[in-house]
Order: C-alpha cells, then structure tokens, then sequence
C-alpha cells in the first residue's frame, strides 16, 4: 500500500465508486477504483504476496483489515472488472486465512504456488 | 484330549503287559492278542487325532494373529480417516452466500469472457512446460467429442480414417481464432514428419515465437511495476503527497502558465510595435505638414507650377520625403 501511513480506519470505508461514475479525489492522478483493483490483483502474483509477507504487511492489523475490505472485489458490480479471476480470487479467499498469511512468507510456498498455478493455467482447459 | 491319549497308551500298555505275561507263561491267547491290535490301532487313531487337533489348534493360533493383523488394520484405517476428516475440516472452502445468485445478460457474458480470455487462456503452443501430449487413451475419444453421431454410427476403424482429416482442421481453425489445442497439432505434426514440408525440428522451435515463453495467469512483475500503484509510490518517494496529486492536471497547470506567459509576451510585443507605428505616422504627418508649408510657400512664390502639380500629392509627397530625409541628414 503506497497511500498513507496505514490505519485501521480503512475497514470502514465503502467500496470506491465505478469508473463511469466515479469523480471523486484522485491519488497521483488514479481513482480508487483503479489503484484497488490493481492492487487486488496484484495480490495474485504468489512472488508479490511474498514480497509483501517479507516487509511484514500481511502480519499488520491494519492491513488484514483492508483485506477483508478488498473481499468486495469478488461480488458485483466490482466483480466483472477482474481480469485474472481465478487466481485473483483464490488468493483473496486465501489472504483471509491468518495460517496463509503467515506462511506465504516461504520461498518454497511462493514458488510452490507459482509452479501450480502455471501448470493449472495449461490443464484446465485441457479436457473440455 | 491329553486324557484320552493317556486312557489309550495304558491301554496298549496293559495288553502288551498281558501278552507278554502270557508268553512269559508261556501261554498265548488268541484273545490277548487282538486286544493287543485293536488298543494299537486306538492308539494310531488317537495320534491321528492329535494330529488334526494341533493342526487346527494352529489354524486356530494363525486366524486368531489374522484377525488381530486385520483389527490394527482397521484401527489404523479409521485413525487415518479421523486425521483425514480432521484436515479435510481445516481446509478454508470457499464460503458461498446464500443469494449468491446475480442476473447477467448473455452479451456481458460473452464481453466478459472476450476481456480475460487474454490472461486465462495460455497462446497456442505455450505449454508452461507442462507435457501436453495426449496419451493413447486419452486421443481415442477425440473423434467421438468432435463428430458423435458419425463415430458412434460408424466402425471404429472407419471413423479414424475418415474423422481424422476434419478432426485435425477443426482443431486448427480454432488454433487460428485464439485457442491453443497443442495436443492435436502436435499430433498432426508428429503424422506428416514423413513428408518434405516438415521443417526439421531446430528450425521449429526457432521460428516460433513463443518457443519456451511461460504463461502466467497474474500479473507479472512487470506489469507491477509499470502500473499506478508503482507510480503513486515513486510521487511518493519524490516526496510528493499523492492525495489530490493529479500529474495531468499539474501538466495541463503548467501548459496554462506557459500558455500565458507567451500571451504576455505577445501582447508587450504588439505594444511595441503599435507604438512604433504610431510614431512613423506621427513622423509622417509632420513630414506631411512641412511639405504643405513649404508647398504654400512655394505658391505665394511661383504659383504656376505649383498650381499644376497639387492634384498629383502623392507623387509630390515622395519627393517631398527625399528632401525631408535630406533634411535630417
């Protein structure tokens, strides 16, 4: 999270508002909406949620928090904005689990999920 | 079982006893002797006896050790799934709401799906190293997905022959419009390697483009780092607060005074050269009013010439300038 010294404020916000309306306070010339959904997926790259777990995010309250917040991603409208959706959210599902959270900080489990989802990624549509 | 073994020895014993006796006497019996025979046959029947007794006493002794065997066994299978249970429970499942249902037109399913067919679908022939080569059992079925009622009609020998060319083309339009379905093609190639047209397989793997590219499923790294949140963290580190910042709108503010400052600069620039014109009308008209006096000076002298030359001014007044800048000089 590069916006602002982190609060646990951030659980209390409501989701940002859509693109075609939104008009609200831009952070560095983006919306809301665009730096969260940027961020949501982002958090699909396992190497990231390892960087993230290695500077200590996932284990501060305040963080957790806005995760939890994040979860409105996977209902609509927000939903269909997702371009990655499996993995996207799996992982989001996954990051409220305070067991993943601790462990993603391995290496192993990191490229663990990198080589799996990889493989997935060629298989799934394999048979159908 | 020991008692009755016993009851049969003494038996033996005592009519061996007798019948000795008897011969010591010296005084055989018919008698003696059979009761002899038939204790010594009780007695063979008692051993036989024995014998099936301890082997069923080691049957007994094995099934006993097979059903101990078998009850660890069982234990062992029903500890493991408690454990199983037990973890199966601890796996977070994905927790669907009760009204989980949403209403979607089947154009913004299809737009959907369009839009992440990009980041969900790998391009033809990247295989993430994944082996992708259909396996015998899993090629058979392919003609009876592509065409069902012909194969299922047909022979079986008869519909690989006649399915295999449209099989293989379907599979490459589909390859054309965005769908990597390695295995077939691979398959076709695999088939025509006969032929001259094949290129040899170094060549292959150089000419496509993709050779060894991997397909990720997130985005990757890079795209991290060229996106906004990479770029909200380097206004941040230039020490910039990025709430309200807009670099677009700043652009567009610097434009705005550079815009104006040009304008001003224009306009201090047309002041100047109004104000020059100004002045060379100014000289003008004063050069205009010295060659009218001396035009009347010149009539109240010898107004004949005079008289002739005033319709044509112009022509006098270039003259006239001459004789003014003559007159500066």
């Amino acid at each position: 999270m590069a916006s602002g010294p982190m609060s646990v404020d951030s659980s209390a916000l409501d989701p940002p508002a859509l693109p075609e309306t939104a008009d609200g306070p831009k952070h560095g010339g983006f919306s809301r909406f665009e730096l969260e959904l940027e961020l949501v997926q982002s958090l699909a790259n396992p190497q990231y949620l390892n960087y993230l777990a290695s500077r200590k995010f996932l284990t501060n309250p305040a963080f957790v928090a806005y995760l939890d917040y994040l979860q409105y991603w996977t209902r609509p409208p927000y939903l269909k904005f997702i371009t990655y959706p499996a993995a996207t959210i799996k992982i989001l599902e996954l990051l409220q689990e305070e067991k993943f959270r601790e462990e993603i900080i391995s290496p192993d489990l990191a490229q663990g999920l990198m080589v799996e989802g990889m493989k997935d990624a060629v298989e799934w549509h394999r048979e159908g | 079982m020991d008692k009755d073994l016993d009851g049969r020895f003494e038996r033996v014993e005592r009519a061996l006893e007798r019948m000795v006796e008897s011969l010591a006497k010296n005084h055989p019996s018919e008698k003696l002797a059979e009761e002899l025979v038939a204790a010594d046959t009780a007695l063979t029947e008692g051993l036989k006896l024995l014998e099936r007794h301890q082997n069923n006493y080691a049957r007994i002794q094995a099934l006993r050790q097979e059903t101990a065997q078998l009850d660890t066994q069982l234990k062992d299978l029903i500890s493991s799934a408690y454990n199983m249970r037990k973890e199966l429970k601890a796996v977070p499942v994905t927790a669907i709401p009760p009204n989980s249902k949403y209403d979607f037109t089947t154009a913004q399913l299809l737009d959907y799906a369009r839009r992440i067919s990009r980041n969900t679908l790998p391009p033809p022939g990247v295989t993430n190293g994944v082996d992708l080569a259909p396996t015998p059992a899993a090629t058979q079925p392919e003609p009876d997905d592509a065409f069902p009622v012909q194969s299922q009609s047909q022979s079986q020998s008869q519909s690989q022959t006649q399915t295999q060319t449209p099989t293989t083309s379907f599979n490459l339009s589909s390859n054309g419009a965005g769908t990597p379905q390695q295995p077939p093609t691979s398959q076709t190639t695999t088939t025509t390697t006969t032929t001259a047209t094949a290129l040899p397989p170094h060549l292959k793997t150089t000419l496509n483009p993709l050779h060894n590219a991997a397909f990720y499923p997130w985005p990757t790294e890079s795209q991290i780092r060229s996106g906004a949140l990479a770029a909200v963290q380097r206004l941040a580190e230039r020490g910039i607060d990025p709430q309200g910042y807009d670099p677009e709108a700043e652009a567009a503010r610097r434009r705005a005074e550079e815009a104006a400052l040009k304008e001003a600069e224009e306009r201090a620039r047309a002041e100047r050269e109004a104000a020059e014109r100004r002045m060379r009308e100014e000289r003008e008209r004063m050069a205009r009013e010295r060659a009218r006096a001396r035009q009347a000076e010149a009539q109240a002298g010898g107004g004949g010439v005079a008289a002739r030359r005033a319709p044509k001014q112009f022509t006098f007044l270039g003259g006239d300038d001459d004789d003014e800048e003559e007159d500066e000089d």
